[in-house]
């Protein structure tokens, strides 16, 4: 058959396969993307996914569900709002997350189908987890969007895409701007090269996994002032953040680890202070003999949001405390404000900044939750501060027709300051003393306490335990 | 001729199969069933030593071991390179190794819903051996509460006035909750006044608890677990020194508060009563 055919024949076949593939390539690679092929309107959107996914919309979208807790994050923080009608049921942050609709991706795609979002945004790992899911979204009509950012370095272009999917790129490019400028403030500098500690991040237990060069957690470590010892760990497959490094490399550099990082928050994640503390041979490691572990959530450290400078924060308090932690002076005669006082105890006792898993939720019965003062939003410059001091129930916050309240500006109270003595303290109760203004008193035994250890003194036979202290009261209650 | 000699050979066969597949009498297995945990050091204290002492009460039983939580068995293996058993792969091992008599002694507090959960997987292969039993959880007779009452007794000296015990029990939604109740009325029936039984899930509350303290006039507390080990919930919800830790609630009451961190595991007193709901068991006194 094909000995029919004179050679020139073939090649005359071949030249006009080359001319029409020639001709036909804008709508073969529009196949490719998966777009109609005889589409030609004009887009404002328009640009390919993480997933391969050429994305095309003609004005942005005004009803989103993101199903990754970190494109929720991200969504909020570039002003979307409004914009976003539902998330993923781990999606916990901001608090106003959790006042949204709950959808998740291991269940009937109808839910999300049935609300009419004109995007929904994952990541990879959805598509692959849950293709069924994707797919049907996809057949529904829906635009899906898949995103993930595999390095710091594509940070930017994320949020830029996020930002072009609801219209906010001017709040985005500024937030952006700020961000960059604020690690580079961060950006230890204070530390000579000799004096920095080293650093072993673990961010799996299982086999001791740690993370490459290239990851976000590297890069805080870095930024933070910390030597990172796992610099030869490999990758566990190309591109991945995770790297293999195994028990034996560990205790061989059991002497150069001053600080043990253990990220925490996800299954499968690092161990935790005790887990690490009594595996065998770890009681060589210099970070697990001084007590210098640090257990880190990892949507501070490891998540592609702009909360990665709280965790540059915090590694640099726990890495240099006596730079960091350092406690602001004032006038003796300063009154101290309950702001105030939440950073200085924060400092005192080097307590991590809390950051809150979806299990903390879970709790229907909290006099308090993450994130719902009224008063301190997640924008106050002592939000991590004042979040820490009640979760270590330093101080209280207030209910008002329903709101939580912290009063961040109003001043110390003595019984305020006794409480918090009480609790930092374990000392035995001592209840033989008299104090003629009991009645004003809410936690007499504590007061009591306190007064006959001499911690605070009474005026005149009173506490006084409304009366404001000023900062050489607190130093001295402290013992600063 | 020849037919008879098949038909021998082919009786030999079916007779070795049938034969190769009966349990075999004299093979005696225990297994020792808890929630387990994955660390190292409480796990070591409480559950192994409480398996140690049924290795030496039961000599004529191999000693197997098996945990309730998949998540824990999960962990160990991936992490820890540990092999622990869930009960349905227990139960296959013992029918694959011909076990002829096969008693399952767990390691719960009571008869709830772990305890009902381990009985129907058991249930299921019981037809695999010549005799199955379970024995009872910690909680299950008026006589049990009140050995563990005198057990529990042994981890603290004599109260003085205005010092009280309180036990942090886990709690459950089964109806077996009722427990931790009737543990703090055998502890008051008792004589011992001011123990308080609490719980982190259930019913009494720390609410409840405190109240009862209050009443009392109780000023210091010394905090035990009311669990075999003493793992997370001992470390961060009873000892910890955040807003939630039954320390931190009692000390904003003003309550001087001591913790003791030792699972029930390590009581030699509670083990006695197990090995003894092992032997009723295989006694017959109890199923």
């Amino acid at each position: 058959m094909i000995k029919k055919y004179a050679i020139k024949t073939w090649i005359k076949i071949g030249v006009i396969i080359i001319i029409t593939l020639f001709i036909a390539r804008p709508w073969i690679e529009k196949g490719l993307n998966r777009i109609t092929i005889f589409d030609t309107k004009d887009y404002e959107i328009d640009f390919v996914d993480d997933s391969g996914y050429r994305i095309r919309m003609e004005k942005p979208a005004d009803s989103v569900i993101s199903l990754y807790s970190a494109h929720t994050e991200n969504l909020f923080s570039i002003g979307a709002n409004r914009e976003v009608i539902g998330v993923g049921k781990y999606s916990i942050y901001p608090y106003e997350a959790l006042l949204k609709e709950s959808y998740d991706y291991r269940s009937d795609p109808e839910k999300v189908i049935a609300s009419h979002p004109d995007v929904v945004i994952i990541r990879p790992f959805i598509e692959r987890h849950s293709p069924d899911f994707v797919s049907s979204l996809r057949r529904s009509g829906i635009t899906v969007v898949s995103l993930y950012p595999n390095n710091f370095e594509e940070f930017d272009d994320y949020i830029m895409k996020l930002a072009k999917i609801v219209g906010k790129e001017k709040t985005a490019k500024k937030k952006l701007e700020d961000f960059h400028i604020e690690l580079d403030n961060l950006k230890n500098k204070d530390i000579n090269e000799n004096e920095k500690v080293g650093v072993y991040f673990e961010s799996s237990d299982r086999e001791y996994k740690t993370v490459t060069n290239k990851s976000m957690a590297a890069f805080a470590l870095e930024l933070a002032g910390g030597v990172n010892i796992a610099t030869d760990a490999i990758p566990i497959e190309e591109g991945s953040s995770i790297a293999a490094y195994g028990v034996e490399k560990i205790l061989e550099k059991a002497d150069e680890i001053d600080v043990y990082v253990t990220q925490r928050g996800v299954m499968g994640a690092g161990g935790n202070y005790h887990s690490i503390s009594i595996r065998p041979g770890f009681h060589a490691i210099k970070a697990v003999k001084n007590k210098r572990i640090l257990e880190i959530n990892q949507k501070i450290i490891s998540s592609p949001t702009f909360r990665f400078v709280k965790g540059v924060k915090q590694l640099k308090r726990t890495f240099y405390p006596e730079i960091y932690d350092k406690i602001q002076e004032f006038d003796n005669n300063h009154l101290i404000t309950r702001e105030e006082f939440a950073e200085i105890l924060v400092k005192l006792n080097h307590d991590v900044i809390f950051i809150p898993t979806s299990s903390y939720y879970r709790d229907e019965d909290k006099e308090h939750y993450y994130g719902a003062l009224v008063d301190v939003t997640i924008e106050h410059e002592n939000f991590d501060y004042i979040e820490t001091a009640i979760r270590k129930s330093y101080l209280k916050s207030e209910m008002i027709d329903n709101e939580e309240y912290f009063n961040p500006e109003k001043y110390v109270t003595r019984e305020e300051l006794a409480r918090v003595i009480y609790l930092l303290n374990d000392m035995e109760n001592n209840i033989d003393v008299i104090i003629n203004d009991e009645e004003n008193i809410e936690k007499i035994k504590i007061v009591k306490t306190i007064v006959s250890n001499k911690l605070m003194n009474l005026e005149n036979g009173n506490f006084n335990p409304k009366r404001n202290i000023t900062f050489e009261e607190l130093k001295k209650g402290l013992d600063l | 001729m020849k037919k008879i000699v098949l038909f021998m050979l082919l009786l030999i066969v079916i007779m070795s199969a049938v034969g190769c597949s009966q349990p075999d009498a004299d093979k005696k297995a225990m297994v020792i069933v808890s929630f387990g945990t994955s660390y190292a050091d409480t796990r070591e204290l409480s559950i192994t030593a409480t398996e140690d002492a049924f290795k030496e009460e039961f000599a004529s039983y191999d000693i197997y071991r098996a945990f309730t939580s998949q998540t824990i068995i999960d962990i160990l293996e991936e992490r820890d390179n540990i092999k622990v058993n869930n009960v349905k792969e227990v139960m296959e091992l013992l029918t694959k190794e011909k076990y002829g008599q096969v008693i399952i002694q767990p390691l719960h507090v009571m008869n709830g819903a772990e305890y009902d959960e381990m009985s129907s997987i058991v249930a299921e292969y019981e037809g695999n051996f010549n005799e199955v039993k379970i024995g009872k959880a910690l909680l299950s007779s008026v006589a049990d509460y009140e050995k563990t009452v005198e057990a529990l007794a042994t981890q603290f000296p004599e109260t003085k006035d205005g010092e009280a015990i309180v036990f942090m029990g886990h709690g459950t939604h089964h109806d077996a909750n009722a427990v931790y109740g009737t543990l703090e009325y055998a502890f008051h029936a008792d004589g011992y006044k001011n123990v308080f039984v609490g719980t982190v899930e259930g019913y009494p509350t720390l609410d409840n608890v405190i109240n009862e303290l209050n009443e009392n006039h109780i000023n210091k507390v010394t905090l035990m677990p009311f669990m075999i080990v003493a793992g997370d919930h001992a470390h961060n919800d009873m000892a910890g020194d955040e807003e939630d830790a039954w320390k931190v609630l009692l000390k904003e009451q003003g309550f001087e508060v001591e913790t003791y961190l030792h699972g029930i595991g390590e009581n030699k007193e509670i083990r006695k009563i197990y090995l003894a709901h092992a032997k009723e068991a295989i006694e017959g006194e109890d199923e």
